[in-house]
């Protein structure tokens, strides 16, 4: 019997993971995304920029979106494909984003008077990763959608 | 995508043939690994060196791909020796009962003395 | 935490980079997570090579709960087959000598690394296969 390669395979694989809100925890989606990021063959740059860009996501899901509340959990996706690595960071609460905040331009002379520096945090993954979405996760709370592509 | 991560390459160096493992050794290491062996026993290798990369992921499948050259070690009557392996898997190694069919050196160096030296 | 991945040999790899971070979050030693990472590999591939007996589409659960000095991880599959172990494992020389399988070590390895080991009661008919890592905090 024949079968054609590939034909029900999916192109993608997702790799779910289920954190608690305490600083530090981000480490672990850290280096969960970093070594999936490396075996599909990412560069060792874009790999660090994946890095820095989850541990910002993941640090605001648990300081901001949870509240550091420990019952809550910060879930992260990672989907990857042949041609790129999808990032998805939601928290469960229930205190929305602000919109306006999602599109920052920090000038660093702010942050010095500032007492929340969060901003930066939102600017550096607009910087780092190919494409960022802030959205509502399904389960109300707010979710962040990063993308970097695979260059060959 | 995430099967196959091993580079294997050979060389010689003082009468031993060095069979070099780069990356992971599981049951994708299979081929690889047995060409690696039946090329220097080809080539009428009596000392023969796994040199281990301090390699991160050595599973039980590995192992037995490994038990694999050592079966055939015994029947060509050569001698085998391990290098380079972490302090974690050289436990592995004692573990499983494959130190009594091959020294296991820390590095190199250490091995290829330990080949000439030994009768 | 929790992590699922597919049922697929390589996978596995990235499990074991999540629960050594989380580990070493708890302040786990060294030479333990070494243990828990070759204990948790040989777990996942159980789970995905029998409890799931290698079926494309399928997922692999683990979970992990850090209290004091020690680290509870399950491994649950869909539980296609048990893969209970047949009693004592063959030894190198059975193996050598061409009248043992080659393969079979898994449980043998975890049983030896992991402070507890074993199957544990399942609702949903999954295999669930659990490990308990007692370590010194750092």
């Amino acid at each position: 019997m024949t079968s054609p390669n590939n034909e029900n395979e999916p192109a993608e694989r997702i790799i779910e993971l289920r954190l608690p809100s305490r600083l530090g925890y981000e480490k672990v989606a850290m280096d969960t995304a970093s070594s999936l990021a490396r075996r599909m063959g990412f560069g060792g740059d874009r790999v660090e920029a994946l890095r820095t860009a989850i541990a910002e996501a993941v640090t605001n899901a648990i300081e901001h979106g949870n509240e550091h509340d420990a019952d809550m959990r910060v879930l992260v996706m990672l989907t990857a494909r042949p041609d790129e690595l999808v990032v998805s960071v939601a928290d469960q609460g229930r205190k929305q984003l602000d919109q306006q905040k999602t599109t920052p331009t920090p000038k660093i002379e702010d942050s010095f008077t500032k007492r929340d520096k969060g901003g930066w945090g939102i600017w550096l993954i607009r910087e780092l990763m190919d494409e960022v979405e802030f959205t509502t996760a399904p389960s109300g709370g707010n979710q962040v959608r990063m993308v970097i592509h695979l260059e060959r | 995508m995430l099967e196959d991560e091993l580079s294997v390459s050979t060389r010689e160096r003082d009468g031993v043939a060095i069979i070099d493992l780069v990356g992971d050794v599981t049951t994708f290491a299979e081929e690889k690994i047995n060409s690696a062996y039946a090329q220097v026993t080809g080539q009428g290798a009596k000392h023969v060196l796994l040199n281990f990369r301090q390699n991160d992921y050595i599973n039980s499948a590995g192992i037995a791909i490994l038990i694999g050259i050592v079966t055939e070690v015994n029947r060509n009557s050569q001698k085998l020796a391990v290098s380079g392996l972490s302090q974690h898997f050289q436990k592995i190694f004692r573990m499983v009962g494959l130190a009594q069919y091959a020294d296991i050196y820390q590095d190199e160096d250490e091995a290829i003395k330990g080949f000439t030296t030994a009768a | 935490m929790e992590l699922s991945f597919p049922s697929e040999l390589g996978y596995e790899k990235i499990a074991r980079e999540a629960v050594a971070a989380f580990a070493h979050r708890l302040g786990c030693d060294r030479e333990r997570v070494e243990d828990l990472k070759t204990a948790l590999s040989e777990a996942c591939i159980n789970a995905i090579e029998h409890g799931n007996r290698d079926t494309p589409g399928l997922r692999v659960d683990v979970s992990c709960i850090g209290a004091g000095d020690r680290l509870e991880v399950e491994v649950h599959d869909r539980g296609l087959k048990r893969y209970e172990s047949s009693g004592t494992v063959a030894s190198i020389d059975l193996k050598l000598r061409g009248l043992a399988p080659r393969r079979g070590m898994g449980l043998m390895m975890i049983a030896q690394l992991a402070d507890e080991a074993g199957f544990t009661e399942s609702a949903d008919g999954g295999n669930h296969f659990r490990l308990v890592v007692y370590f010194r905090k750092l």
